[in-house]
């Protein structure tokens, strides 16, 4: 399996309404056109608010069928709860910490499950 | 000799100036400092007037009511100052736990051992609940000028064996929940059994799709809107509304909660805006994400009633008489049984 580096995004929190839109749109489209995996980081969100809890929800979505594979990292037990409370941290694995979340094991793609089944085929002695 | 008896509401004075004066003060803590009364009901029972039977059956025709900073005992001048009224014994009950506890034993075992003071304790230790004589009353005001009147410290303390449990924090009184509702204890949810564990308070309403897990309390003209799931071990009080297909289960809903569309309460305690996690101990603001809230149509009368609260000893005569009043930073009510 290869190793796919991580795309590491901060989240719009606290932002202004003109940054938020730009922070959102890149933070949407990195995870439409991301071949890597995507962090999601809020732990510097001191809390979420309902459009942070819709964003969220939008980028679980935009995951949701694709190769992408996105990770939250909430930084506060606050935030984990909120996530826990709007049922999000059952479609996304939520984090204490960026650290935490790049010790996730990479969960190959469709592809590269394909190379690993060839490649195993392909190993001397295999059935 | 005569007794007295006063029971002791715990408040959290701070934290309530802080929700008037801050209120996104909260919106970040991460304590696991409780943020709800210990008067909120538990399954639409009242722990004061549980207090208040108990004393009944001792024979008393009334008691105080004050309130008191969490961990500080009744205001010593005050219970000095009973002493000065003529209450030669005075039973103190701090609205920390819930006890199922006979006080006629109680004052036996005070009166048979003849120590100034007696504390009622199980294997946790105090239980919030005590009786002091003339000498131990007139002491606590006076520590200096007794030096060797008894103290606190010492006495033989009564070991109470039966049920109790402490309700001071989100998690013991879940655990009393629990018990309520598995008869584990002698306290029933008030309520109507409309199946087996499922007890379901007057004027509730709940929708053809709820689904209801027992052992469960739905509380007094509570709303549950469809595909809402309730239970198991989940107490839902008077005046909420549960929101379309939101589950609770092992929580509590304190009075006059909303909750939002969709949510998942599991192992939390939410009070109206405000929610406690059980486990991490974390007190989250719902309220930004519009999650959950107050009700607000109970509000302003229960703003009045707080007012009402504070000025009534002022306006009764047995307030007005009782001096403490004047010199105590509580307000003393004094309550008929």
């Amino acid at each position: 399996m290869k190793a796919t580096p991580w795309t590491i995004l901060p989240f719009p929190c606290g932002a202004s309404f003109a940054d938020r839109r730009g922070l959102r749109k890149d933070l949407l489209v990195a995870l439409r056109d991301s071949g890597s995996p995507v962090i999601v980081d809020f732990s510097s969100c001191g809390t979420l608010n309902h459009e942070d809890i819709d964003l969220l929800l939008e980028c679980a979505a935009q995951a949701a069928g694709r190769e992408t594979k996105v990770l939250f990292v909430a930084g506060t037990r606050v935030n984990r709860v909120l996530l826990e409370v709007t049922r999000i941290s059952s479609l996304v694995p939520v984090f204490n910490s960026v650290k935490e979340a790049l010790a996730y094991p990479q969960i190959p793609t469709e592809n590269e499950v394909e190379d690993l089944r060839v490649s195993q085929f392909q190993k001397p002695g295999s059935a | 000799m005569e007794l007295g008896a006063v029971v002791v509401v715990p408040v959290r004075e701070d934290l309530m100036s802080i929700h008037e004066a801050q209120p996104q003060a909260l919106q970040a803590s991460e304590n696991s400092r409780p943020f709800y009364s210990s008067r909120m009901p538990i399954l639409g029972n009242d722990i004061v007037r549980s207090w208040m039977e108990r004393v009944r059956k001792l024979g008393l025709q009334s008691l105080w009511l004050t309130s008191s900073p969490r961990d500080e005992s009744v205001d010593r001048s005050a219970l000095a100052e009973f002493a000065r009224q003529g209450v030669e014994r005075l039973l103190v009950i701090q609205l920390k736990s819930y006890a199922e506890m006979d006080l006629a034993d109680l004052l036996r075992f005070h009166c048979e051992s003849r120590n100034p003071v007696t504390e009622a304790e199980d294997a946790r230790g105090q239980l919030g609940v005590c009786l002091r004589d003339y000498l131990a009353l007139q002491a606590t005001g006076e520590k200096s000028a007794f030096p060797s009147a008894p103290t606190d410290s010492g006495p033989t303390p009564y070991q109470f064996r039966g049920y109790a449990k402490r309700i001071l924090t989100a998690k013991e009184r879940q655990e009393l929940v629990r018990d309520a509702l598995t008869g584990a204890c002698a306290m029933r949810p008030l309520g109507t059994e409309i199946r087996e564990r499922v007890w379901v308070g007057e004027g509730a309403n709940l929708a053809d799709s709820v689904r209801v897990i027992g052992p469960s309390y739905i509380g007094a003209r509570t709303i549950v809107h469809a595909g809402a799931t309730i239970g198991p071990f989940a107490s839902v009080e008077h005046d909420c509304v549960v929101d379309c297909g939101t589950t609770v289960e092992r929580s509590t809903v304190l009075p006059e909660t909303y909750l939002a569309p969709g949510l998942l309460i599991r192992h939390q305690l939410v009070d109206g805006g405000y929610l406690e996690d059980l486990s991490w101990g974390a007190v989250a603001d719902l309220r930004p994400a519009g999650l959950g809230s107050r009700i607000q149509r109970r509000e302003a009368r229960r703003q009045a009633f707080r007012e009402a609260d504070v000025h009534a000893p002022a306006g009764r005569a047995s307030a007005r008489d009782f001096a403490p009043s004047s010199t105590a930073s509580q307000p003393w009510l004094r309550v008929q049984l």
